[in-house]
């Protein structure tokens, strides 16, 4: 049985999406981006000029890598910003596909809930596929589907810091609550186990740029993020075990004479 | 790279005649908007080997250049080989950390050396003024050199070696032929140091915007280039003459060649004021701002066939790697040369 990501109705094999920024140049990013098997990654504009298209030959160059582009707002404080933003990519790219960010505080990068919800109604009534990196709040979040946003991308924890999933309480509560939703852990991923360990939460994908792009060796840990995805994915498909307070013996005991257990013993056979 | 090309040809007697879109006096490139850091351990953190072995090699030519350079023009370049620092906040500790780390993994044991840990009183020793600062990193192999002396020392030098200069003229470049708008002229073999002015020759060549400002102010003495490394806003302080610091650079994958943002702005000067509050009185003399020329790989660009060759890519390296570029050069002309002489 095919396991596919379906977002916005078009189905993707791959569960990892990754950011273009940060490289050490435009070649590794490219190289990394087909090492990571992505099929979905994200772009900034904010700070590119847009209105000059005088980042063309850097977006072209990403362009090629054939994947679903995801614009995203990086950098915009307020809705207004967002939908001009928006609009600028959607005429450059020609996708209506947007990664939504409105962030509310400098320090942490902190999404803006108040100005999440308020740009993503306007976005979606002006024909965006609309994937709003949130945080982890479950009010937030419901509200993010009432306007109709489809897919949600709450954070593991700030951009860039690396610290993984930082409120695991709050994501599996999203996770149980919104069972039918695509639910993408957005930002916060800084090693490939924390990757893991979100998609064997049974969170849909995992979104990073900074740990693949500021790796010694991007290209590497790129695959390495791969693996990491593939492995939680279908380890939750696999259904893990539950944790128990009592040790059960692999190897069944029962009837085994008790010199062989000690031929076990020494063998440094768990028992 | 141009002038620094034609200036060390025509020390090896070559006949070099020197084509400049702009002007030479007020030049309009990259080079003159640049720093003037020589500094190949900090950009191995950011660039592949090849970027950190040419500067070495570059740096080894340029004292040697340079005193050549102030002797025959008279004019002091300030060349200074004071290495330089890196410092982090303490809540940004880890970024030093990191460098460090992977600078060493890049360096391999036996050049580790290179780079020393500073505590609180030998970065006090190298930088008083740093005092905010518990910690840092010491390159002592970087160098640095004043560009707005150099540029126009370079001219002098190339005016005294009798080098036929060609302002205010674009041209097109081809095997053996410099065409401008008045018609073609022909030449043993043609250089092609445009920058981005090559763009339709160059495959994939693009302009990476930089932002720079040069402020002012009698309060803050800094003895070496400055590093502060901040997870989101990269940072480089170098001292310069007259109380003058040059701080930058912004990189953004643009093209845009319009004045410097407001936020760049606001993100320069806040970095340059945590490193010392007394900047906040600085003066702001000058912004600048132009385009790097790079390439896909960042990597420079040596392209050669009979009659051209082509150096362009040095994204924000020209004086890190203009002379390891400028030997190779002369290298590829000497091979060239044979060539030639045996085919005829």
């Amino acid at each position: 049985m095919a396991d596919k990501l379906k977002l916005y109705g078009k189905e993707f094999h791959s569960r990892l999406l990754v950011g273009t920024a940060l490289y050490p140049s435009p070649a590794i990013m490219r190289e990394s981006v087909a090492a990571s098997g992505s099929e979905i990654i994200t772009l900034s504009l904010r700070r590119q000029s847009p209105a000059q298209q005088q980042g063309k030959i850097i977006w072209d160059y990403i362009q090629e890598s054939g994947c679903q582009l995801l614009p995203n707002t990086a950098g915009c404080k307020t809705p207004k910003e967002v939908i001009a933003l928006a609009e600028m990519s959607r005429e450059i790219f020609g996708t209506d596909w947007l990664k939504l960010e409105v962030i509310g505080d400098d320090y942490n990068l902190q999404p803006d809930p108040f100005g999440l919800i308020e740009a993503a109604r306007e976005l979606v009534q002006r024909g965006f596929k609309v994937l709003p990196y949130c945080t982890d709040d479950l009010v937030v979040c419901r509200k993010l589907l009432d306007v109709g946003c489809e897919v949600l991308m709450p954070w593991g924890s700030p951009i860039g810091t690396g610290r993984g999933l930082m409120n695991k309480y709050n994501l599996q509560t999203l996770r149980e609550r919104l069972p039918d939703t695509p639910l993408i852990i957005d930002a916060g991923i800084g090693a490939p186990s924390q990757a893991c360990e979100a998609m064997e939460m049974g969170f849909d994908a995992v979104l990073l740029n900074t740990a693949i792009a500021k790796a010694q060796n991007p290209v590497l840990m790129a695959e390495s993020f791969r693996l990491a995805v593939q492995s939680g994915r279908a380890a939750r498909n696999a259904g893990l075990m539950l944790k128990r307070q009592t040790a059960s013996p692999s190897t069944p005991t029962l009837d085994m004479p008790f010199w062989q257990q000690t031929i076990s013993a020494e063998n440094g056979e768990k028992v | 790279m141009g002038r620094l090309l034609a200036w060390r040809l025509s020390e090896k007697g070559h006949q070099v005649t020197l084509f400049e879109s702009g002007s030479l006096e007020k030049p309009a490139g990259a080079c003159h908007t640049a720093a003037g850091m020589i500094s190949p351990l900090s950009e191995l953190f950011h660039c592949p080997l090849p970027v950190y072995q040419l500067g070495m090699q570059s740096l080894q030519h340029w004292p040697s250049w340079v005193s050549q350079l102030e002797q025959t023009t008279g004019t002091n370049v300030d060349y200074r080989e004071k290495g330089s620092i890196l410092i982090a906040h303490p809540q940004d500790r880890n970024e030093l950390l990191q460098f460090q780390q992977e600078l060493n993994a890049k360096l391999g044991p036996e050049n580790r050396d290179q780079l020393q840990w500073l505590d609180n009183n030998s970065l006090r020793n190298l930088e008083p003024e740093l005092d905010r600062f518990d910690q840092g990193l010491y390159l002592s192999s970087e160098a640095d050199i004043d560009n707005r002396k150099l540029l126009p020392a370079l001219l002098k030098a190339i005016k005294q070696n009798k080098i036929e200069i060609c302002e205010n003229t674009p041209v097109d470049c081809t095997p053996e032929i410099i065409q401008t708008k008045n018609g073609s002229e022909h030449f043993d073999l043609v250089i092609d140091t445009r920058g981005l002015g090559a763009k339709n020759q160059i495959s994939r060549l693009r302009g990476v915007r930089g932002e720079v400002m040069v402020v002012e102010t009698p309060e803050v003495q800094l003895n070496r280039p400055v590093r502060l490394l901040h997870p989101r806003y990269q940072l480089y302080a170098v001292p310069r003459a007259n109380n003058q610091t040059v701080i930058g650079a912004t990189e953004i994958e643009s093209e845009d060649m319009s004045p410097i943002s407001l936020r760049s702005t606001m993100e320069l000067s806040s970095a340059l004021y945590s490193i010392h509050p007394a900047f906040a009185e600085a003066r702001v003399i000058e912004t600048r701002v132009n385009c790097r020329p790079a390439t896909m790989d960042n990597l420079p660009v040596v392209e050669s066939e009979p009659g051209l060759i082509r150096i362009n890519g040095l994204f924000r390296h020209g004086y890190l790697l203009g002379p390891a570029l400028v030997v190779q050069t002369e290298t590829e002309i000497s091979r060239l040369t044979q060539a030639t002489q045996q085919v005829t």
